[in-house]
């Protein structure tokens, strides 16, 4: 059940053009855990070069939903098209050859503990992209490091690092396999208010750089403001509101009102 | 993570592992003759007394072959299907007698084969040898029991001819010749003293039979009871020595009183007491025999054929200095 | 805050603590049986983790020698000096070395070392799988194109079930060795004498089956790690229990093995 939006201020943050490719389509998906029904009917859709942050309560399905994004889950019903391919019909190779192209930063950073950081980033490097670049590997992690800002911990183990350095570590596996989309579960959660600052610049730096369209979960403000083009709110597992931050910033909606306090 | 240095360490580590499985099996396979060129006999056995497919085969104490298969023909047959090394094939004859026994007292079960000192040809594949079964120890603990029971029937016996003839005055007095008296008086005595070491000696290995049987077995009793073995080596002692003076006595009665000469000799010949001693000799006689038999048993006996065997070896060097 | 992840319905978390009602052990016992299908299906099937295999091999076998050693090496030396005095009572010193050496090969050696090897690999898989698990890490896994089962699960299994005999060759070697020390302290025999007492005595059928048994000792190590921490609940809580009952279902399950193992060979004529 979608709200109407009011009309959106004149400052709102641009958006891109909407003829942009849609790179991933989110078609009235439910999952329920039991008795507990997480997502009822969600619909979204992700453009190329977007950001767009799906805001939500805790526990109000929002990992869940890209969990289903990625494969990870599977939807009780709906369909979600990523890249024109149906996630949920795939083979366990062709699911694969797509999750190449989808880079996903968990909130929990999930970085592989019993690896320093140089073997956490050609983890996936050596899976997706096997034998070919061999000669090069070396070059993409430092690469990908230098990205986030990071290139001094390369032969660190995770437990070394700051939980902002994690997440930094955590991005740079995300993309080293350069993505076409990127899932951020929670990216700024945990993070005292100054590092998560830099975590947001650095998912728009990301944006620009690789031209990746990325969908953001998350229920920090600050966070949605600085790196959303587009936010969806998640409420009751519907998708209860939809525009930029601005327009969302105007509403008189109560519940749309009660994020922005 | 994965380094050179620890995947040559695994290696080492697996390598050391299989080295010691391998040594285990290529030295049991050694010994269970897996490896080599065997040769396989047969033998039927009515018991074969907890047999077990892998254990030894052995010729004159020697390792020479294992048993390959068990198996029952009938009731009171079971066959036993041994290999035996190629290389023992020129010392085992096709006469050779199997039996199953054990390894000491509480080893494993064992087979022997046993040479027949007989000419015969060499043995050959599929050959089926001659068996035979030693007794049981509960068989020989029957036997000693009837020795023993033996024993205490002979020794009442004799008691009893000394005693007959020791009371017989008219005997005595007809004995006119003093120097015979004498001596047929004093081998009596002896015959009477050996009587009662002979009765001691059936008290003991009834002793000695009842104590295995409620006791914690032979080879425990033996093994734990140092006083009991030096009790059985006595017993065993004054048997042979108390066989030795009966044997000795009777003989010189009879060459007295049969071959004498005088008017012992005389009257002897035709007086019904001369029938009567002479029964009582004849009777005399034949307990001696029953007891060198039941002397005869008791060397066969497996707890007593140590001492025996000693008793010979010291008397076969005693005759050769 | 996350969602709650879905537990698994059919693998509820247990907590060895507490005694598990008869349904909750049927379903758990459901679960691990399809846990183990899934192994068989899943692992011999390409692609194969062979750097993963041989890097578990290292953790789980070449890392535990040194604990499994020094066990083995003191329950042989401890076995031949206790076991010494009775024997002497008996006369019977001659035959220590084919009691402690039956005793070793046949059911020491594979005990300790599956009790050693649960302890020691059992918690360390279950806690390693289950923080994976917390942490998301299995999922990133799954994310960066890895099938995790087989990264993790299949080749620890393997690498345990393989492991395990291997150990157990060494540990009997070291036990032995134990054993003829301490038969030299208060004694002396020579190594062949030594030998030939043990071997003399023991056939295939005694030791081909306690070879054959730590493969499946190993196999429920690996297996019962792997599925308590695979399916470990949210939290670090949820991490300690998998380690914990991981120990104790599979050193549990050594000597539920170990009797079956005694019941077959006695099947099979073997004893």
């Amino acid at each position: 059940m979608e709200s109407t939006v009011p009309p959106a201020p004149a400052a709102a943050l641009p958006t891109p053009a909407p003829a942009a490719e849609v790179v991933l389509t989110v078609a009235g998906i439910s999952k329920s855990f039991g008795d507990n029904h997480v997502l009822k009917d969600f619909s979204l859709t992700l453009r190329r070069g977007e950001n767009v942050v799906v805001l939500g309560k805790s526990g109000s399905g929002k990992s869940v939903l890209i969990k289903c994004i990625i494969g990870l889950l599977k939807p009780d019903a709906g369909t979600i098209t990523v890249l024109g391919q149906p996630v949920a019909t795939l083979s366990h190779v062709a699911l694969d050859a797509l999750r190449a192209k989808v880079g996903f930063l968990f909130q929990s950073n999930a970085l592989y503990d019993s690896m320093t950081v140089r073997e956490n980033l050609l983890f996936p490097l050596r899976r997706h992209w096997l034998a070919d670049h061999q000669g090069q590997e070396d070059q993409l992690v430092l690469q990908a490091l230098d990205d986030v800002g990071l290139p001094q911990t390369i032969d660190q183990l995770p437990a070394e690092l700051s939980g902002g350095q994690r997440k930094r570590i955590a991005l740079a596996r995300t993309l080293i396999v350069p993505p076409e989309i990127i899932l951020y579960d929670e990216p700024t959660t945990g993070l005292d208010p100054v590092t998560a600052r830099e975590i947001d610049q650095l998912i728009r730096h990301v944006q620009q750089k690789y031209h990746a369209s990325s969908l953001i979960i998350s229920h920090d403000m600050s966070c949605v403001r600085l790196t959303s083009d587009r936010v969806i709110l998640l409420s009751e597992g519907r998708s209860y509101a939809e525009g930029t931050y601005a327009e969302l910033l105007a509403s008189t909606d109560p519940i749309v009102h009660a994020f922005f306090e | 993570m994965p380094t050179a240095s620890h995947h040559i360490r695994l290696a080492l580590f697996v390598l050391a592992g299989l080295a010691c499985l391998a040594a285990t099996l290529v030295l049991l396979g050694q010994r269970q003759n897996l490896f080599g060129s065997s040769l396989a006999v047969q033998a039927d056995f009515r018991n074969v007394s907890g047999l077990l497919t892998g254990n030894n085969v052995r010729l004159a104490g020697i390792t020479v072959g294992t048993v390959k298969e068990i198996n029952i023909l009938n009731d009171s047959t079971v066959r036993v299907m041994m290999h035996l090394n190629r290389d023992v094939q020129p010392y085992v004859r096709k006469n050779a007698v199997a039996s199953v026994g054990t390894d000491g007292l509480v080893g494993n079960t064992i087979v022997n084969l046993t040479a027949v000192a007989a000419p015969a040809p060499l043995i050959a594949e599929g050959d089926v040898l001659r068996t035979t079964t030693p007794p049981a120890i509960d068989e020989m603990l029957a036997t000693l029991s009837i020795s023993n029971k033996n024993l205490v029937g002979i020794t009442e016996d004799l008691h009893q001819i000394t005693g007959k003839l020791n009371d017989s005055r008219a005997l005595w007095q007809l004995l006119g010749d003093q120097k015979v008296a004498a001596n047929v008086r004093q081998t009596l005595r002896h015959a009477a003293s050996a009587t009662a070491t002979l009765q001691a000696s059936a008290n003991d290995i009834g002793h000695l039979t009842r104590g295995i049987r409620q006791g914690r077995g032979p080879a425990g009793y033996l093994l734990t009871d140092k006083e009991f073995a030096k009790q059985l080596r006595h017993t065993t002692r004054q048997l042979a020595r108390s066989s030795d003076t009966l044997a000795g006595t009777l003989g010189s009665l009879q060459q007295q009183v049969q071959s004498g000469n005088g008017p012992l000799h005389t009257l002897l010949t035709d007086t019904a007491m001369s029938g009567q001693l002479r029964q009582t000799l004849g009777h005399v006689e034949q307990g001696t025999d029953g007891f060198n038999q039941n002397m005869e048993a008791l060397k066969h006996n497996f707890l007593l054929r140590g001492y025996f065997r000693k008793q010979a070896k010291r008397k076969a060097k005693a005759a050769a200095q | 805050m996350p969602p709650v992840l879905p537990t698994p319905p059919c693998c509820p978390l247990i907590s060895p603590a507490t005694p598990m009602p008869a349904s909750t052990f049927f379903t758990e016992f459901r679960a691990m049986t399809g846990f183990t299908g899934r192994f068989f299906r899943e692992g011999f099937r390409p692609r194969y983790e062979w750097l993963e295999l041989l890097n578990q091999c290292y953790a789980i076998g070449y890392q535990s020698l040194p604990l499994v050693g020094i066990t083995s090496f003191i329950m042989g030396l401890v076995l031949t000096l206790r076991l010494r005095p009775t024997m002497v009572q008996f006369g019977a010193t001659s035959w220590i070395p084919v009691m402690v050496g039956l005793t070793i090969i046949q059911e020491l050696g594979p005990i300790i070392t599956g009790l050693m090897v649960a302890g020691k690999v059992g918690s360390s898989i279950g806690a390693e799988l289950g923080s994976m698990r917390v942490s998301e890490q299995i999922d990133a896994m799954e994310v960066s194109g890895t099938n995790p089962f087989k990264y993790l699960v299949v080749t620890r299994i393997l690498a345990a079930t393989l492991m395990v005999p291997i150990l157990t060759l060494l540990a009997d070697a070291v036990g032995l060795g134990a054993c003829y020390l301490g038969i030299n302290l208060q004694g002396v025999t020579s190594v062949a004498l030594f030998t030939n007492n043990i071997l003399g005595r023991l056939t295939f059928g005694e030791v081909l089956p306690a070879v054959v048994k730590t493969f499946f000792f190993g196999f429920a190590i690996g297996l019962i790690g792997c599925y308590k921490g695979y399916h470990a609940s949210k939290g670090t809580q949820g991490v300690g229990v998998a380690a914990n009952s991981a120990v104790v279902l599979s050193s549990l399950m050594i000597f539920l093995l170990d009797l079956v193992a005694v019941g077959v060979s006695t099947a099979f004529g073997l004893i």
